[in-house]
Parts: structure tokens; C-alpha cells; sequence
């Protein structure tokens, strides 16, 4: 049941926001059936950590442990970012009166993300994907400026190009099911289940198509190119849920083939997806060292995360498998984070360019040392969550047997780690240039980023135990050996 | 061969063509054409399958592609952009034409080299024609993207990649579940309409929807400019 | 046998007498469709007439090639025409001497004369139309090749008296897309090699803009005949091959009496009549190309070919 209130509170919440008469209350409708949503995600994971997994309807939507795992993130990411909104919303002149719509997206949005994983039926899964999509490219262009209107397109037709492709992927997956197995519903499960008798060279294809598809929506190179750009243009809260979430739920459609495969060991595509996933690490460390926007640099570090998160599945352990979906599950944390911080200095200072931004310890402390934290924790220095989970990944490729691919990846990490840091390095300490300034931000922001700072600081140094033993559930998803 | 499969095939060839004839095309209105031509063509080859193998949901298919793509489509675009289908003629692009008809010849060889053999030991004579000729739609319509400048092009570009790889799925799976075919079909729309809006937007902001034009956003160094 | 070569004969007797006919049709039909009267269809047999009773005048510049290439473009159709099935549904005495292939070297090697006959005058126009052919044919020459392909993987031969039967074994084959894309193609080429519109005009009087004409301007007296009539053989021929070979031999003389040879000549008439119809209205409903976009309608001919190609590969394989 729980399940089934998952995924339809996003959908009352866009319909209350566009109520007229509660469209000046949209905010706060928003913010309190996002908390209640991730109440309910909460409630589902409780379900899968005690039962393994929770069906709402038998067949169509049903959540183990890798669903629930991005269902918890999803609604964790998307509550603070409807609080971080409210403040951040209401600075923006000009729209006050387009307010109301742009909840009502965002909730639809968050509906796309939270039934994607909840959705057991693969061909609904692409369904979803799009939705994810159709509405995320409404909301980068909300503020109809030229910059984001060209960012919207870009992201719109590189994206959006991924969905055929990613549909005859599936329909090559629903035919290996058919002639492989037979007349039963299609599910993840049946899939898992039942791949020893599908065609291997089947599999394979709708793979690579799925990964061509969905790899354009994730965001691994070279199919990157429309992540800074909408990262730069899109208003804050929403580059926060693309960052963190929209682009982990393509990743997990990725994922979940991996589950499948497990039943065709001669299938493979590890090294395929080690190859993918360094390329991604490898273009997006080079890139952030001559970024000059501060936003457009936590975009270029994502594509590296992603890479990594790829990266750690295609080695194929259960070591590596678990490294994979915590630093899923860290990236998303944090990296929402570092733009609740970004939106915060993009509102006091009203700039995007690193270079004209100095000593921002002094012109603001809050936000100075808010960014010098998230960012050490995004670029992965001890004792944030990524460093953990980066370094399980390394330590059990090592073990696994791929010296050489941990140490192209640790090489990449550390040109990353050190890319970030110059440039935060120049922001935060320094002298202040231009005309002091003096803007309060919002108190919601400053809420919001408190609290999403809190997970970014425990994770690392204690796991609850049931949420190490969901992300166990979640590694097991992966099938690695 | 029998004359339903025979048929099928000559189908799917047209459907190719069209794909060719969309990337040769230098304007709008005839991209849109083709498009609409190649709709339809798919229409007849799910029709003409489901009355091979009496499967409803062929039927189905056809029945909401032609509605989706042969009225509410271009009809949603007509609408939306009327000046950039009728007033605008010559499309701007990257590669010219018979470079880009040359090239998208060799993606469909590709296609053919790519997943012919699987087919040939997998399927029946359908799953052959149709699954290589639906991938080499869906790629033709990748390229097209790449070397289109312009925002009504792309979006047709898109559409037709949805075609071939429908064309290949009537063929490998016609009993597809009819929730994902409506979903599938309302999710075209969608894509439309939001893109089909985003255009308007775009036209009205910047005054052109060459998206050559959107080049504000990029990372080099202000020394390389 | 020599009932046969007699019946070759009456094949060769046939395109010689009704090729003028065929063009006078064509032209009358297109002047109708445009609201005019236009000549009579018997028009051409009385231009041929003049021109064989006028004074030849050779220039002195020129050369043997000059003075051979009228005799060259009036024989290589009738070589074509003993290859090609015009009138009967059976290969004839001299069908296995050359295949398709062999018909598209004989109509080349009178194209390549006219050509260097045009260079070889010094007229100014000549050149212009002989390069401008050359880009045509060397644009069509690929699909030419392509067709022939596709022919020789679907009917295993490219003997056209064999390839003929391949298409009506059964409804299949007649709406395989390898049949009906190389009717396409075909037609197309048919269209770029005879000089029509879209690619040229062949009524066209401004010779900046002429392709095939000005090839002829400066033939007269007999030269200028043969030239003209033996055009108009490659035209009927090229015709015979597209309604015959490739598209179906339906209305041929199935037996070897000579009464079927003869009731067969209305049948293809009417057939031929049919075609007319079909160009007439693709001539009017298009407009002449720029000269530069020439290289896409035949880029869009070889794409129909090389579809038509692959899929018959899809298939076989």
C-alpha cells in the first residue's frame, strides 16, 4: 500500500498546485507531501529491509531493494529541494504569478522519478524515463531567458534522441523474454529470473541499446554535453534534483540489466562499461580544471561521479557492487547539496562566474564555509560518505583483480579532487572584490541546506544499520559475484 | 514469398525510403510530408501483420499511430508553428545533401551488419526485413539530428527514430502488453507538445530557430573566442 | 532457328517503324495536357523525311568521328532491341549473345560518339551539352549498375528474356520491394538517360540551358536524321525494357506462331500508350531542375536502387 501512496502523493500535490484557489498556498501544499512522500519512502524501505521486497500491485509496481534504495534518495533530494524552492523561488522577480505552474511541474517531475523505479514492468520503466524527461526540460527553461531556452533545447534534443533508441532496446529485451520463456507477464523479477533461457546475443543487443539510450539521459560521456548547460541555466532547486536524482534514474534502468545478465555469464559487457564509465571519470576531471562557472563545475562533476558509479558496477563484485550503490546514494546527498550552496551564492552575489567571486569566507562566512564543506565532500576527502564509498570501490577492484583500471581511476579522482578544490580554493579564501553586498539569503535555504548537510556529515562516519543492510539488499540487485 | 509478408516488406522498404527522403529533403513542409507518408506506412505494416498473425494489438498500434502521427501531430504543429512549416523553406545543415544520403546509406549497411545475423537465426522472414530496417530508421534519424540545425527538423528527426523502432517492434514484439502501446503513444504526444512549445518559446525569444543560432553556452577559455 | 531470327527480324522492323510514333505521341499528349493542339503524332516520320532529302554539310574542321557517330547512335539500339524481349515472352535466336549489361555497353558506346562528336565540331554548345550529358551518365551509371545487381540477386540471371519470368511467378514477387523500388529507380534513370524532365527538356530551344540537344545542333541532312531517330529507338528501347523486362511480361506473344507475334504488336502498343500516359504526367507536374541539383534527383535514384538492394539482401539472407 505503501508503495501505491508513493507514487500517487507526487501526483495529488501537482493537482492541488494547480487548483486555483490553492495555487498561492503552492509552496507549502508541495513541501508537506514532499515530507510525507519521503515519510512513505521511508516506509517502503522499512518494508523491503524486513521482507525483502514490497508489491503494490502485483505485476505493475513492486520495489526490492534497488528500488527502494533510489525511491528513498529520490523523495530524500526532491523534499529539500521544494524547501530550498521556497526561498529561492520567491527571489526570482518576475515569475511570481508562473509560481504556482512551476510546483505543479516539479511535482509532476517528482511523480516521473518516483515511479520509475517503482514500476516492475520494464516497458512502462521507458515510459517513465521520458516522462522524467519531458517534464525536467520544461522546468530548465521555466525562466524563458535565451540561455535557458538554448540549454532546454540542447538537453531536450540530445535527450530526448536517447528514447527511440532506448525503445528498441526494450522491445529486443520483451522479445528475448517471449521466445526465451514464453507467455508471462514481464517483470524485473521474471526477467532475473528467467534470463538462462533468453538469448545471450539478444541481451546483449537491447543492452547496448538501453545503455546508448539511457546513457544520453545519465549523462556519460561523450552524449555529456547538455549536463553543464542545464545545470548553468536551470533555476537552482531544479539543477539540485536533475543533478542528484534525474540522472541516477536512468542509471538505475542501467543497473537493473545488470541483475538480468547475472543469469548469462558469457555475456559480457563489464569491461564495456569499465571502458564508458573511465572515459566519463576522465572527461569530466580535464573539464573541471578550466571550468569557469561555478554551477556548471558541480555539473562536470557529476558526469564524473556517474562515470565512477559505472565504473564500480562493471567490475562485478559484491564489493564493488555495494562501493557502486552507496556512492549512488552519496553523490545524490551531497551533490544536492553543493547546489542548495550554489543557488545560496548565486542569490547573494548574483554571478556564475568563479573568477569574479573572492573571499567569500568573509563577504558571507555561512555560505564560504558551506561551500568549502560540500565541496571537500563532493571531490571525496575523508571523512565525507564518498570517500568511503570511493575508496571501497578501489579497494575491491584491487581486490578483484583490475590493478590497472584502480589506478586510472584514482588517478582521474584525484585530478578531479584537485580541479574542484582550486577553483573553490579561489572563491572561498582570498579578498573580497567588487562593492561589499549585503543579501540576507532565505531562511527555507538556509534550512534546507542544514539539513541536507546533517547525512553528508553522519554518512560518513556511521551507517544505521538499516540502511547498510538496504544498501546490501541494493548490491544483491547488481548480481556481482 | 506470400503476398502478406511480401507486402510487409515492401512496406518497410518504402518506410527506409522515407527515412533517406526526410534526410534529403531541404524543406520543412517536405520533412514533415515524409513524415507523415512513413507514419502511415507503418499503419499499413501493422495492419497487414495483425491480419497475418489475428493479433488485436497490431491493430491497435495502428490505429493510434495513425491517430497520434498522422493527425494530432501534425496537426499539434501546424498549430504551434505554423510560420516556421510555412513561411521558412530552406533548412540549414552541417553536412550537404548527398554527403548525408551517402552516409546514412552506410548507416543502414550497419544495421544490416549489426543485427542481421542475429535476426536471420532468431526470427521469421518479418523479424529479418523488419528489425535491421527499423534500426537503420532509428539511426538515419539519429544523423539527421546531428547534422539538422534547426528546431522542427530535429523534433520530425525524432519522431522518425520512434518509427523505426516501432517498425522493428511490431515485428519482435507484437503481443506487447496495450497499457505500454497507449503509454507509448501518449508519451509521442507529450513530446511533441512540450517540444513543440519549447520551439514557440525559443522563436519568440531569440527570433530564429536555427539552433546553429544557440551558441551562448560553451566551455572554452574566453582566449579561444 | 529461323523462325526466330525472322521473329529478332520483326522485333527490330518494330522499334525502327514505331519509335517515331512513340516520340510523336509523347509530345502530342503533353501539348494536349497543356491546352494546346500541338502537331500531329505523325510529326516525326515527316520531319525524318526531310532531313534524309536535304543536303548534308560536314565541316571541314572535323573528323572521321563526326562522320560515323549518326551511323553508331542509329545501330546500337537495334543491337539492344535483338537482346531485349519486345514482342515475345521466349529468349530468340541471338538473346544469350549479351545480358543487360551488355545493352547498357551498346547504348553507352553511342552515347560516348555523340559526346565526342560534339567536342569534335568546335562549336561552343557541343562541348557544354556533351560534358553536361557525361555528368548524367556518370551520376546514372552507379544505379545502372546497382539495378543490374539486384536483378542478377533476385532472378539469379540478368539474361532479360529469363529475368522477365521472375516477377509473376507469383503475387509475392510482383510486390517484393525489390521489384517495385528497381521500377522506381528505373524509371527515374529512364527519365535522367532520355533527356526529360525533370533533368532536361527535351523541347527546350535556349541551348545555354540544353543537356541532350545541343549534342545535335550541328548535325544536318542525314547525319541529323539518323541522330534524331536513332534517339528516339533508345527511348522506345529503354521503354521496352523498363514495361517488359522489369515490370511484367504480361500482353508478349507466348507461342511461336506468327500470328501471336503479330496480335502481340497492338498489346505492347497499348502498353507502351500506357507509359506515355504515366511520363506525360510526371513531365507536367514537375519543373526542369537547376542543372546542380541534377546529382540529387539521381543521388535519390541510386538511394532507391541501393534500398531496393539491401532489402533483397534482408530477405535472401
Amino acid at each position: 500500500m505503501a508503495l501505491i501512496a508513493v507514487v500517487v502523493t507526487p501526483l495529488v500535490a501537482a493537482f492541488l498546485c494547480w487548483l486555483p484557489p490553492i495555487r498561492k498556498i503552492a509552496w507549502h501544499v508541495t513541501v508537506f507531501l514532499s515530507c510525507v512522500e519521503f515519510a512513505l519512502a521511508v516506509v517502503v524501505s522499512a518494508g523491503v529491509i524486513a521482507r525483502g521486497s514490497v508489491i503494490g500491485v502485483s505485476g505493475w509496481f513492486e520495489a526490492d531493494g534497488l528500488a527502494a534504495l533510489v525511491i528513498l534518495i529520490v523523495s530524500f533530494v526532491c523534499a529539500l529541494a521544494a524547501v530550498f524552492s521556497g526561498g529561492y523561488m520567491s527571489q526570482q522577480k518576475g515569475h511570481e504569478d508562473r509560481l504556482w505552474w512551476f510546483y505543479s511541474m516539479y511535482n509532476l517531475l517528482v511523480f516521473a522519478l518516483v515511479v520509475v523505479p517503482a514500476l516492475a514492468e520494464p516497458n512502462l520503466v521507458w515510459v517513465g524515463v521520458e516522462l522524467v524527461t519531458l517534464f525536467s526540460v520544461l522546468l530548465v527553461s521555466y525562466e524563458n531567458t535565451v540561455g535557458a531556452l538554448e540549454a532546454a533545447w540542447k538537453f531536450s534534443v540530445l535527450t530526448i534522441m536517447g528514447a527511440p533508441i532506448a525503445l528498441l532496446g526494450f522491445l529486443v529485451l520483451f522479445w528475448a523474454y517471449r521466445t526465451g520463456v514464453g507467455h508471462h507477464p514481464e517483470t524485473w523479477e521474471a526477467l532475473r529470473a528467467s534470463a538462462s533461457s533468453m538469448s545471450p546475443a539478444l541481451l546483449k543487443l537491447s543492452f547496448l541499446l538501453v545503455f546508448v539510450g539511457f546513457g544520453a539521459k545519465t549523462g556519460f560521456a561523450p552524449m555529456h554535453t547538455w549536463l553543464p548547460d542545464a545545470h548553468s541555466q536551470a533555476p537552482t532547486p531544479i539543477c539540485a534534483v536533475l543533478s542528484g536524482v534525474k540522472t541516477t534514474v536512468p542509471l538505475y534502468v542501467i543497473l537493473r540489466f545488470l541483475g538480468i545478465l547475472l543469469g548469462r555469464p558469457e555475456v559480457h559487457i563489464g569491461g564495456f562499461m569499465i571502458v564508458m564509465g573511465l572515459i566519463s571519470v576522465g572527461i569530466a576531471a580535464f573539464l573541471l580544471l578550466q571550468v569557469r562557472d561555478y554551477k556548471r563545475m558541480f555539473a562536470y562533476s557529476t558526469v564524473e561521479h556517474m562515470g565512477i558509479i559505472l565504473t564500480a558496477a562493471g567490475l562485478a563484485t559484491r564489493a564493488s557492487d555495494f562501493g557502486s550503490v552507496s556512492q549512488m546514494l552519496n553523490h545524490s546527498i551531497t551533490k544536492s547539496l553543493c547546489f542548495y550552496v550554489a543557488g545560496a551564492i548565486l542569490m547573494t552575489l548574483e554571478t556564475r562566474e568563479i573568477k569574479s567571486i573572492r573571499g567569500l569566507l568573509r563577504i558571507s562566512p555561512f555560505e564560504g564555509a558551506a561551500l568549502l564543506f560540500c565541496s571537500l565532500a563532493i571531490a571525496g576527502a575523508p571523512p565525507f560518505p564518498i570517500f568511503l564509498s570511493e575508496f571501497s570501490i578501489l579497494g575491491s577492484g584491487v581486490q578483484a583483480g583490475h590493478p590497472v583500471v584502480v589506478t586510472i581511476l584514482a588517478t582521474l579522482i584525484v585530478i578531479a579532487f584537485v580541479g574542484l578544490m582550486m577553483q573553490v580554493n579561489r572563491m572561498v579564501f582570498g579578498k573580497p572584490i567588487g562593492p561589499p553586498r549585503r543579501v540576507e539569503i532565505p531562511r527555507t535555504c538556509r534550512v534546507a541546506i542544514v539539513m541536507a548537510a546533517i547525512p553528508v556529515a553522519v554518512l560518513g562516519v556511521y551507517i544505521p544499520a538499516p540502511l547498510y543492510h538496504l544498501l546490501n539488499l541494493a548490491a544483491q540487485q547488481l548480481g556481482g559475484r | 514469398m506470400p503476398v502478406g509478408e511480401s507486402l510487409n516488406t515492401l512496406s518497410a522498404g518504402l518506410i527506409l525510403i522515407c527515412s533517406f527522403a526526410m534526410v534529403g529533403t531541404r524543406q520543412v513542409q517536405g520533412v514533415l510530408r515524409f513524415f507523415i507518408v512513413q507514419s502511415l506506412l507503418l499503419a499499413a505494416s501493422s495492419f497487414l501483420l495483425g491480419f497475418d498473425e489475428h493479433s488485436i494489438h497490431l491493430w491497435a498500434l495502428g490505429i493510434i499511430t495513425i491517430v497520434a502521427k498522422v493527425i494530432v501531430i501534425p496537426w499539434i504543429l501546424k498549430r504551434t508553428l505554423a510560420r516556421e512549416l510555412y513561411v521558412r523553406r530552406e533548412i540549414e545543415q552541417t553536412v550537404n545533401i548527398p554527403a548525408s544520403l551517402l552516409l546514412s546509406l552506410l548507416l543502414a549497411v550497419g544495421a544490416e551488419l549489426l543485427v542481421g545475423p542475429l535476426s536471420s537465426a532468431m526470427g521469421n522472414l518479418v523479424v529479418q526485413v523488419n528489425l535491421p530496417i527499423g534500426l537503420a530508421c532509428v539511426l538515419i534519424g539519429a544523423y539527421s539530428l546531428a547534422a539538422r540545425r534547426e528546431a522542427v527538423p530535429q523534433l520530425i528527426g525524432i519522431l522518425a527514430m520512434e518509427n523505426g523502432a516501432f517498425l522493428a517492434g511490431i515485428a519482435i514484439a507484437a503481443e506487447l502488453p496495450l497499457i505500454a502501446e497507449l503509454a507509448v503513444a501518449i508519451d509521442v504526444v507529450l513530446i511533441v507538445v512540450i517540444v513543440g512549445l519549447l520551439t514557440r518559446d525559443i522563436k519568440r525569444t531569440i527570433g530564429t530557430t536555427e539552433a546553429a543560432g544557440l551558441s551562448e553556452l560553451k566551455e572554452e577559455p574566453e582566449s579561444w573566442r | 532457328m529461323t523462325r526466330t531470327i525472322l521473329y529478332n527480324l520483326i522485333q527490330i522492323l518494330f522499334v525502327l517503324v514505331f519509335a517515331p510514333l512513340y516520340s510523336g505521341v509523347l509530345s502530342r499528349f503533353k501539348e494536349i495536357v497543356q491546352s494546346k493542339r500541338g502537331p500531329s503524332i505523325f510529326q516525326p516520320y515527316r520531319d525524318l523525311w526531310k532531313l534524309f532529302h536535304k543536303d548534308e554539310v560536314i565541316s571541314s574542321e572535323t573528323t572521321w568521328i563526326f562522320r560515323i557517330t549518326p551511323y553508331l547512335v542509329f545501330i546500337t539500339p537495334i543491337f539492344v532491341t535483338v537482346l531485349i524481349p519486345v514482342l515475345t515472352d521466349y529468349p530468340l535466336a541471338f538473346a544469350f549473345m549479351g545480358d543487360m549489361l551488355a545493352g547498357g555497353f551498346f547504348l553507352g558506346l553511342g552515347g560516348f560518339f555523340a559526346a565526342l562528336a560534339a567536342v569534335d565540331t568546335g562549336n561552343p554548345y557541343g562541348p557544354m551539352g556533351a560534358s553536361r550529358t557525361r555528368m548524367v551518365g556518370f551520376l546514372a551509371e552507379p544505379v545502372f549498375m546497382i539495378v543490374f545487381f539486384t536483378v542478377s540477386f533476385v532472378a539469379q540471371s540478368t539474361i532479360p528474356f529469363i529475368v522477365q519470368q521472375k516477377w509473376i511467378e507469383n503475387a509475392g514477387a510482383f510486390f517484393s520491394p525489390a521489384h517495385v523500388l528497381l521500377l522506381a529507380a528505373f524509371l527515374m534513370l529512364i527519365l535522367a538517360e532520355g533527356g526529360r524532365i525533370p533533368v532536361d527538356n527535351p523541347a527546350g530551344h535556349f541551348e545555354l540551358a540544353m543537356i541532350d540537344e545541343s549534342k545535335g545542333l550541328e548535325f544536318s541532312g542525314r547525319g541529323a536524321a539518323l541522330m534524331k531517330w536513332g534517339g528516339q529507338m533508345k527511348f522506345l528501347v529503354l521503354a521496352c525494357i523498363f514495361l517488359n523486362v522489369l515490370l511484367a511480361p504480361w500482353g508478349l506473344a507466348q507461342g511461336l506462331e506468327i500470328m501471336q507475334i503479330l496480335s502481340a504488336v497492338p498489346l505492347i502498343l497499348i502498353k507502351i500508350l500506357l507509359f506515355a500516359i504515366l511520363l506525360v504526367s510526371i513531365e507536367t507536374s514537375l519543373a526542369k531542375l537547376r542543372l546542380f541539383r541534377i546529382s540529387e534527383f539521381l543521388g535519390a535514384a541510386f538511394i532507391i536502387s541501393v534500398t531496393a538492394m539491401i532489402v533483397s539482401i534482408f530477405v535472401g539472407s
